[in-house]
């Protein structure tokens, strides 16, 4: 199978959107096959269309992975698919409210919340989707696992406050936007490859200065996500130096000095 | 296999993607070993796929490129790459035929004679028009990629279009697929055609929609959105591998320097004789979800197992079958070996233990759930009065399991082997050294 087959030229595809042609290869129909026979896919068709893509799919090999593909320090696939993901989503697309009943971490739990929703996040670290909304309320972003929804129920939304919310949203997240700069240490520039993959996962840009070698990495993230960069940076350990941002680097302080503690060093 | 095989263009993509911005014309160009001309006609003709891909973009031309194609999570669940697999060249003629082809069998079915005629209607009189010979053959190439079908029924054969998904599917099961084929792309490998497919859909539900913009309700957050430069070779080894063939190519250790880290230019573009050559029988393709990085690990007649990285990849090529008994017996090797492998590590085995500190009374216990989600193969066992756990795991050397150690921070600590513990300490006062000044 070769993923640069001429049908998939940028030209023929322009030209068939003109014409409002689809058209599916044998390669796309295979891997949908192959999908098809992950656990995911029962809870996200009803069985009748199930039942019918598997006949449309009939002639089509499967791809031929099992055994050959092997997946390396995974976090456990706890969860693919889950059933609010429909209703949700076509809360979202219609650009409706919600009315949300959850719980919290520490056991509370809130009912008939009104929510506006904007996201559905999966983590591909945690393994688990997430609802992201803005509570009117409260007039806050939340997050919340679709684990721990009780129930959500479709509320129209006018459009005039559709679009006010939208903006208030995005406002917000612009608000929780920060910036933190990852010096790669010199004597290390020779693993710059590593360390860039493993910063591609954020937005950001690079910056290098040609007088003194070295790469400084401006990563973009939302507060909230502020301990998964430190995780990220305890990570690759020596190889990388937070620079910027007094609060970032006192946590890198604590971390190695309370680190030492446990080995009895001080 | 591939005759033009996108190594130039994968490998300048993926600086691009990597270093976003780092490096000036003139930086980049060295580091390519490249001269600036060719990175300004590289860029025009990526540019030109992209904006083509993209419609309704025209501005986007003259936007820089590093800029249109970085990445924006909330704009993420479109993947930029993905117009690398559109990059094939193809003589105008052909792109025109193909796509009047498969135009007019969208109408209805039709013998080879009726789209002959459909072609040389509609082709515009600049080209030249093609005879039935030509016609026979882009249909039979169509056929084989699996985009049209001969239906049943006497001779001459009428040919249909192959694209039942999306005819007897009603709006809302096209909605239900279109979910999946999102979620899967996103969650699972591999993932390309699960891309391309993607997009196909997402353009005939606009279609249906009468070309209403739609609202992407999901997005994916700690995606490696680079993966799918890697996938590009992915289907040429894993067919090697069910071949049990030997394959051949020119490959670049991303550890020596070759691309990113120095000034040496890079031969891709220039002479191909700084990569190393190699041939090796591949046996197994590994994904490292910590680096979102690919290897292929493979038999080498002489070194035994051998691993490289699939970025490091060029110029691959088949070479000759091996027997299955030889294929089966390597194998089964490699399997053993990779049993206790963190990633790949193929080394002797250690027994790791580790005390984990549980985050305190009325804290969720995050420490343990991650420990759960990501300690692989390894035991977890509560300690008495309720503060600590320990975590146990038999693993090949203790390189690769390291830095996810190190990442819980002060919330665990190294117990055995001793040579890991006293490695901590060193790199935990490296690290405070970096800090204390500040």
């Amino acid at each position: 199978m070769n993923p640069f087959e001429k049908i998939f030229n940028y030209q023929i595809l322009s030209r068939l959107e003109d014409s409002g042609t689809f058209m599916v290869t044998a390669h796309e129909r295979s891997w949908l096959k192959t999908m098809l026979r992950h656990p995911a896919a029962s809870e996200a068709f009803a069985p009748g269309t199930l039942a019918r893509l598997a006949a449309m799919l009939e002639h089509d090999p499967a791809l031929q992975t099992d055994g050959l593909l092997l997946h390396k320090a995974a976090s456990k696939e706890k969860q693919v698919y889950h059933a609010l993901l429909r209703p949700l989503r076509q809360a979202i697309t219609g650009r409706s409210l919600v009315t949300l009943s959850y719980g919290i971490k520490n056991g509370r739990s809130y009912s008939e919340q009104t929510a506006f929703p904007y996201k559905l996040e999966y983590s591909m670290v945690k393994r688990e989707w997430y609802l992201l909304w803005y509570h009117l309320r409260h007039r806050a972003l939340m997050s919340t696992k679709l684990q721990k929804i009780a129930e959500a129920r479709q509320a129209p939304c006018p459009e005039e406050t559709y679009a006010k919310l939208l903006a208030t949203v995005q406002s917000l997240m612009e608000n929780r936007k920060r910036t933190a700069d990852v010096i790669v240490v010199r004597q290390y520039n020779a693993e710059l490859s590593r360390i860039l993959y493993a910063f591609s996962c954020f937005e950001k840009e690079v910056r290098y200065d040609a007088e003194r070698n070295e790469y400084t990495i401006r990563v973009s993230f939302q507060n909230d996500e502020c301990e998964y960069l430190l995780s990220k940076a305890r990570f690759l350990g020596k190889r990388v130096r937070l620079a910027r941002g007094g609060h970032m680097q006192r946590r890198m302080l604590e971390s190695a000095t309370k680190a030492l503690a446990r080995y009895g060093e001080t | 296999m591939a005759k033009e095989s996108f190594d130039k263009e994968i490998q300048f993509l993926r600086m691009l993607v990597l270093t976003s911005g780092a490096y000036s014309r003139q930086q980049f160009a060295d580091r390519l070993g490249i001269s600036v001309h060719t990175f300004d006609k590289t860029i025009k003709r990526l540019k030109e796929v992209v904006s083509s891909v993209q419609r309704g973009l025209p501005e986007e031309q003259s936007k820089e490129f590093a800029e249109t194609i970085r990445y924006h999570y909330l704009d993420s669940s479109d993947p930029m790459l993905l117009f690398l697999f559109r990059a094939k060249s193809l003589k105008e003629s052909e792109s025109q035929r193909l796509s009047l082809l498969l135009a007019a069998l969208h109408e209805k079915p039709l013998t080879a004679m009726e789209l002959l005629d459909a072609c040389c209607s509609a082709l515009p009189a600049s080209l030249a028009l093609p005879d039935e010979k030509t016609i026979r053959a882009d249909l039979k190439y169509l056929e084989q990629v699996g985009v049209i079908k001969k239906t049943e029924g006497p001779r001459p054969y009428r040919y249909r279009i192959h694209n039942d998904l999306a005819r007897e599917l009603s709006a809302d099961e096209l909605n239900d697929l279109y979910d999946f084929v999102d979620i899967m792309a996103n969650t699972q490998l591999p993932s390309l055609q699960g891309y391309l497919l993607r997009d196909g859909l997402k353009k005939h539900r606009s279609r249906l929609r009468g070309g209403e913009p739609s609202i992407e309700p999901f997005i994916y957050k700690y995606h490696y959105y680079s993966r799918i430069l890697d996938e590009a070779h992915l289907f040429a080894l894993l067919g090697a591998i069910r071949a049990r063939q030997t394959v051949g190519f020119l490959y670049f250790s991303p550890k020596k320097e070759t691309s990113y880290a120095s000034k040496n230019t890079n031969p891709l573009f220039e002479r191909d004789t700084e990569g190393k050559q190699e041939t090796v029988l591949p046996l197994k393709i590994v994904y490292d979800h910590q680096y979102g990085r690919w290897y292929l690990l493979g038999h080498h007649h002489r070194h035994g197992i051998k691993k490289y990285r699939l970025e490091g990849l060029t110029q691959i090529d088949e070479g000759e079958s091996v027997s299955e008994e030889r294929f089966a017996e390597n194998r089964a090797l490699l399997e053993l070996r990779l049993k206790h492998s963190w990633l790949i590590d193929t080394g002797r085995a250690v027994k790791v233990r580790i005390r984990f500190f549980n985050p305190g009374p009325g804290i969720p216990n995050f420490v343990k759930e991650r420990v759960l989600l990501q300690g692989q193969w390894g035991t977890v066992e509560d300690e008495e009065g309720g503060d600590s756990f320990l975590y146990e795991i038999d693993v090949n050397g203790t390189t690769e399991i390291k830095p996810w150690i190190r990442s819980f921070g002060s919330s665990c600590e190294v117990l055995a082997p001793p040579g890991l513990r006293q490695e901590m300490i060193e790199e935990w006062k490296e690290i405070k050294a970096y800090y204390e000044s500040v």
